[in-house]
């Protein structure tokens, strides 16, 4: 709780100085920010003094090493497949997402992780980019016409 | 005269709402929130904060379609709650907690699991119903009085609708306070729109325009819980019944309604002004009625192993308070609970102002909701008690396939808002925020209306120094705005006093200690 205390002091910090001079109705454009970022920096103080002083010892925040590696094993694919997005586009992500959670997690047979890498981009080509025309990142194979997504 | 123009504006709201494409996206949404509603891993908030982007395309050519669409989830959400907790003992959203503690021991001990699903749907539906009667009458009146309001009054709302999160919902107000500062924070990243001045952007050109709520809010809903329930799947799969509500079952439940009609009518009636107040959704209201059964029952004893009154007063308040929490949205702009704060920037994107002068300037739009809220629980309750074993086969949607489904499903939301991939990043970063948060018991309501309700009060605020040159007495100097500073400040002080009892308690019980020690002596 200290260290999310000191977090929240040091994440607000840059908000405390951007404070800007006196504008019509005695508040400039950083009164409101400055404010804002006090009344964290105060609470942050509080919450962090309270945890620091107190004997009490609560149940554990998270429930054990598997759990935290349940969370790890969702965290790391989930940015690798968003960074990658700006390369494969969202299709061949999803594709490969979804595969490798049904192979990975799921520990299905081959024939149904290549039906939901397949399908499932399929299924969303078709529902958002023809249906709803909501047109999402594409791979750079479709800037080279090779691909239609 | 006021009453016949209540009714002929809810006939044309019926006239709106049954038109078959409004019927259509009322069943999508429905169907979607008690999909959303029995995933112990998706809640209502969530699910239509990610549909939000979605609603954007369907609300250029009818944003009542889009608000029917989104309402329906939470109407399907509320029921399809009931339907995990009272089966499998695992509670599918979070306002249906309270069904574990006697719906399950109901379904289980008593064998009787037709009978519980029956008593919390018919309770649901006759808490909506009667709640969306009072909306029908009071939103209206309450729009209409706003509509008197100036910069100080609309501020002193804000003020109170924060203090009411800080007062009377959480569970440590430091916290709600510091949510709310960050809430303020992140409303206030970007161009100032009085003085056009970047603020809070650390030279990112790509924010120079603000954070968007919706991607945040798809963060910490849907990504934050996803991780929560990945850290905690598995726990709490223990017991699963198989159930179907018979005719036999609902005869019974009739029964047992008839019996308890009073306290399922007061209990909505209390869940329904409960909900109004800013900050409060289902979630309190199940509580405040499970509360309000036990304290009025002959044999609070009978609590917690299966008693009807238990399953049947909380639906009621919980439902009811649903229905309560759009009133403060629609009439004064102000969202009663996180998942009508969602519905409330979605009315923002849709470039509908929410507040008092929707009831004049979107007439079509304020009836076919309130139309459809009466729509919407009459088919939520149908459904509910024809496809139980249905809803109940959700739950065998293996995790290695839902998971990323709803990260996918997330991402598309939030990119395609503006066809920006940081919205993707900004999701990302608040789903690992929203996760911490929740574990370090932070909560994340105050924060979702703080950041919805950040740029209204920052405004009105300058709006009313700068009417004053600058003196904060304006605050306080009109009637209305010094009534509701005054009950701000009454809510602020709820948490001293709950201290101050509770250090006097600790004393009293340690000073008998004490002399019962030297008696002893």
């Amino acid at each position: 709780m200290v260290v999310a205390a000191v977090a929240m002091i040091d994440s607000r910090a840059g908000a405390m100085v951007d404070t800007t001079g006196r504008e019509p109705g005695g508040v400039g454009a950083g009164f409101y920010p400055f404010w804002s970022a006090f009344l964290v920096f105060v609470c942050a103080a509080v919450v962090g003094y309270k945890s620091w002083r107190s004997t009490v010892t609560g149940p554990p925040v998270y429930e054990g090493r598997e759990g935290i590696f349940a969370v790890v094993k969702l965290v790391i694919p989930m940015v690798v497949a968003v960074v990658a997005i700006a390369w494969l586009g969202f299709y061949i992500v999803s594709g490969l997402y979804m595969g490798l959670f049904a192979r990975w997690i799921g520990r299905y047979n081959w024939l149904v992780v290549a039906l939901l890498t397949v399908g499932m981009p399929a299924a969303i080509y078709a529902a958002f980019e023809i249906g709803f025309r909501v047109s999402l990142p594409k791979s750079f194979l479709y800037n080279i016409g090779v691909l239609p997504f | 005269m006021e009453v016949f123009n209540v009714f002929g504006d809810l006939a044309g709201g019926f006239a709106t709402a049954l038109q078959p494409f409004n019927i259509f996206m009322l069943f999508v949404g429905v169907l979607l929130g008690l999909v959303v509603g029995v995933l112990p891993g998706l809640g209502g908030t969530s699910a239509v904060a990610i549909l939000l982007p979605i609603t954007v395309i369907i609300a250029r050519t009818s944003p009542t379609s889009a608000v029917i669409l989104l309402a329906g989830v939470y109407w399907g959400a509320l029921f399809g709650g009931v339907v995990t907790s009272i089966l499998f003992n695992i509670p599918g959203e979070p306002w249906s907690v309270v069904l574990l503690f006697d719906g399950f021991p109901l379904a289980k001990r008593k064998g009787k699991p037709g009978v519980a699903l029956a008593s919390s749907f018919f309770a649901s539906f006759v808490g909506a119903f009667l709640a969306t009667v009072m909306f029908t009458f009071f939103a209206r009146a309450l729009a209409d009085f706003a509509l008197s309001f100036g910069p100080p009054e609309l501020f002193a709302v804000f003020v109170m609708s924060f203090a009411t999160l800080i007062g009377l919902g959480a569970e440590s107000p430091v916290k709600a306070v510091m949510m709310i500062g960050f809430g303020l924070l992140l409303a206030a990243v970007g161009f100032d729109t009085l003085t056009g001045q970047p603020r809070l952007t650390f030279g990112q050109i790509g924010i120079l325009s603000g954070i968007n709520f919706v991607p945040v809010t798809i963060g910490l809903f849907g990504i934050g819980e996803i991780l929560a329930s990945a850290e905690e799947s598995g726990i709490g799969f223990v017991e699963r019944l198989s159930a179907k509500v018979g005719f036999s079952d609902i005869l019974e439940t009739l029964g047992e309604l008839r019996k308890r009609i009073w306290l399922v009518v007061s209990t909505g009636i209390i869940g329904f002004w409960f909900g109004i107040l800013p900050g409060h959704g289902a979630t309190a209201g199940s509580f405040l009625g499970y509360g309000l059964a036990r304290q009025w029952s002959k044999h609070p004893e009978e609590f917690g192993k299966g008693e009807i009154s238990g399953i049947m007063a909380p639906q009621a308040s919980a439902d009811a308070a649903a229905v309560g929490s759009l009133v403060p949205m629609i009439a004064l702009g102000v969202p009663g609970s996180p998942t009508s704060a969602v519905i409330m920037a979605g009315l923002f994107i849709w470039g509908l102002t929410p507040g008092p002068l929707l009831f004049t300037e979107h007439h079509d739009f304020v009836w076919g909701l309130i139309a459809s809220i009466y729509l919407g629980h009459l088919l939520t309750f149908i459904i509910c008690l024809l496809a139980v074993p249905l809803l109940a086969s959700i739950m065998r949607i293996p995790y290695a396939i839902l998971t990323p489904f709803i990260v996918l499903i997330s991402i598309i939301g939030a990119y395609s808002l503006n066809n920006s991939m940081l919205d993707v990043f900004i999701t990302i970063v608040f789903g690992l925020i929203g996760y911490w948060l929740r574990k370090m018991k932070y909560p994340l309501a105050p924060l979702v209306v703080a950041i919805v309700l950040g740029d209204s009060t920052e405004k009105t605020l300058r709006q009313s120094l700068i009417a004053s040159g600058g003196n904060p007495l304006i605050l306080v100097q009109w009637p209305i705005a010094t009534i509701l500073m005054a009950l701000a400040v009454i809510l602020l002080l709820i948490p001293f006093i709950r201290l101050l009892r509770s250090r006097g308690r600790a004393r009293t019980a340690a000073l008998e200690a004490e002399t019962i020690g030297t008696a002893i002596d």
